[in-house]
């Protein structure tokens, strides 16, 4: 026994070593003074970090990059649950062809999506293809399956037919049925689906470069500007990225946990 | 006979004429039956024999096929009414607790559905779980209950929005043995207390027997029979009834005299048969109605008295199962308990019979 456990030290040591030390290395970058002549860096300095959030373009990069997560997250939210649970309560033989689409991102590189885009609705001319809608349309397209699959998970774990017909039998019409008792069913899916696009729409780069460019610039392209110029502001801003990402997983974890202890509390209550 | 026919009052459910088929295989085939208010019908059979679809139907969770039939409750044709407007109640095999809602709150989903006053939802709630017993668990949820509380919740919860039906879809399937006795009382007891028209599906012939006012046995989306649980019991009137309820022993042969059936080498004496002689016909008798003998029993002329060997002796706690083979046939006769030490395996013995616990089908005139 416990030389199994010794190994499964090792093997999460070495996974946790394989995690952080990028990150670790991109902070550090970020606070060094220089760190290209020797193993560690030189010295430490707030100067990059002053320097990447000083500027105006900063501010309304992250800004719009929040925009746009905000804004794909919501619409696929809206469009994804009300059809996964429709398809999983009346047309089950739909499911396949539905799977085989929202896995098509994973085949379809971002810059074919891209073009593929540009081409299609270029008739209709400039303001609409290289719009920021047309960016949240297709970071929905690119992070279908995160939303997707979470929502579909959570409808089968809950059972949902099953519970649809029984708030129906206690008279319960769909509003009623939709908003009371199967989205607090499959809440947890349809949050960790929700963060998921977030986060993958929020570090999106390829989409937004070819669909919006300098007309509505994004965090990550603001970001790969930094790279061809300075490497240890960008490290900055890359910190900045992260922060958020783990941000938004620690507010939904912790929206998560609230309601979890409302229920614990309930039952003290008694 | 329906259930209007045998109590000679008005129907309270009727299903006339269901049919139900998915992707053209037919679950449901001419569906007719009338259920009195207040009584509780059992929709016995084994899997896929369309019970569920039946219960489904009644509920609205399945449209019959078109022209496939009517559902009428109370006069009124609610086939086409969707379910949340039947005021039709159901608890479900898998209870189908809102996991998210606490039991008060389940239990008061369907009352502010129905929108009833809070101090009249919070009456109704206090009661109906006074009534199945778990007043005590009314700020838990679900989750921190056993699969029994659950179902007893689960009850709670469709009675309480006093439905004009309430269908029990396999309630207790999902229980343990224990559990099932107890629980099937309590629903018994409830659906008596409240007079509450009552559906309940199942496949365990000795829930439906044990608490039901009529039995609906089902083969192959057909009836095959409506009786009292006597009646299914005593006399099954169709090969399936006798086979699926309970044990019965089959003789097959042929009418001899109006009270004989000739099986084989065996003259079976049975009650009088109004069947012509030659008519094909099978014998039933149920293994609790034999006697078994060491010797060969004194000879009555309204008694049946068979030679045979024991094969295969089976004890079943109260009584204690003789498999015998008579001329090659399979014959079953139980014994009480105490007797089980006078037989063993490939004795000589014999087995008797009354004429009047031979129950006789005939299955063709003939010609």
């Amino acid at each position: 026994m416990k030389r199994v456990a010794w190994w499964r030290g090792i093997v999460i040591g070495l996974f946790l070593l394989y995690m952080l030390i990028p990150l670790a290395a991109t902070v550090l970058f970020s606070f060094a003074t220089r760190w290209d002549r020797s193993i560690f860096p030189e010295g430490l300095t707030l100067q990059w970090w002053h320097a990447a959030m000083g500027r105006r373009a900063f501010l309304m990069t992250l800004q719009n990059s929040l925009v746009i997560s905000l804004a794909a997250m919501v619409c696929s939210v809206v469009l994804v649950t009300p059809t996964a649970y429709w398809a999983h309560l009346r047309a089950r033989k739909a499911r396949p062809l539905i799977e085989l689409f929202t896995n098509l991102p994973f085949g379809v590189p971002g810059v074919v999506l891209a073009l593929a885009l540009i081409r299609c609705y270029a008739r209709f001319g400039g303001s609409i293809v290289y719009s920021p809608g047309m960016l949240v349309a297709a970071c929905m397209v690119i992070s279908l399956p995160f939303m997707y699959r979470p929502v579909v998970n959570a409808l089968n774990a809950a059972d949902v037919r099953t519970l649809t017909e029984a708030a129906h039998s206690l008279g319960a019409g769909w509003l009623a049925t939709i908003t009371r008792v199967i989205a607090p069913a499959i809440r947890s899916g349809v949050l960790s689906g929700a963060l998921l696009v977030f986060s993958t729409v929020f570090v999106e780069f390829t989409l937004a470069n070819l669909l919006v460019g300098a007309r509505f610039k994004t965090f990550p392209i603001y970001l790969v500007e930094f790279t061809r110029f300075d490497g240890r502001q960008a490290s900055a801003l890359a910190v900045i990225s992260f922060l958020l990402a783990w941000a938004t997983s620690l507010a939904v974890l912790l929206a998560m946990g609230k309601s979890d202890q409302e229920r614990e509390g309930a039952l003290g209550a008694r | 006979m329906s259930a209007k026919e045998k109590d000679g009052s008005m129907e309270y459910l009727s299903l006339q004429g269901i049919r139900k088929s998915f992707s053209g295989v037919e679950a449901v085939r001419r569906f007719d039956l009338e259920i009195r208010k207040g009584s509780l019908v059992s929709f016995l059979g084994p899997s896929g024999c369309g019970k569920t679809t039946t219960l489904r139907i009644i509920a609205g969770f399945e449209q019959p096929d078109l022209h496939g039939g009517s559902v009428f409750l109370d006069g009124q044709d609610i086939t086409l009414a969707p379910p949340n407007r039947r005021d039709i109640g159901m608890v479900f095999q898998s209870y189908a607790l809102f996991p998210n809602m606490t039991v008060k709150a389940n239990v008061a989903f369907g009352l502010q559905m129905h929108r009833l006053s809070r101090a009249q939802v919070e009456e109704r709630v206090d009661s109906v779980l006074e009534l199945v017993r778990l007043r005590d668990t009314a700020n838990r949820y679900p989750h921190q209950l056993s699969g029994g509380q659950q179902q007893r919740i689960a009850l709670a919860r469709a009675i309480a929005i006093r439905p004009r039906v309430l269908l029990l879809d396999e309630p207790l399937s999902a229980l343990d043995a224990e559990v099932r006795v107890a629980l099937r009382g309590e629903i018994r007891r409830i659906q008596s207390e409240l007079a509450m028209t009552t559906v309940y599906v199942t496949h365990d012939q000795e829930e439906a027997l044990s608490i039901s006012d009529l039995v609906v046995v089902m083969n192959r989306g057909s009836i095959e029979q409506v009786g009292t649980p006597e009646e299914i019991y005593h006399h099954p009137r169709t090969r399936f009834v006798a086979g699926f309820i309970g044990t019965a022993n089959q003789f097959d042969g042929e009418m001899a005299e109006p009270t004989e059936v000739a099986c084989g080498a065996l003259r079976l004496r049975t009650p009088p048969v109004g069947a012509a002689r030659g008519a094909r016909a099978v014998v039933l008798v149920r293994p609790e109605s034999m006697t078994v003998h060491a010797g060969a029993p004194q000879e009555h002329p309204d008694l049946n008295a068979i030679e045979g060997v024991v094969e295969t002796i089976t004890f079943h706690g109260a009584v204690t199962r003789l498999g015998i083979d008579v001329n090659g046939k399979r014959v079953y006769a139980d014994i009480i308990r105490g007797a089980k030490s006078g037989f063993t395996l490939s004795q000589r013995l014999w087995i008797s019979f009354s004429r009047d616990a031979c129950q006789v089908m005939v299955l063709e005139q003939s010609a």
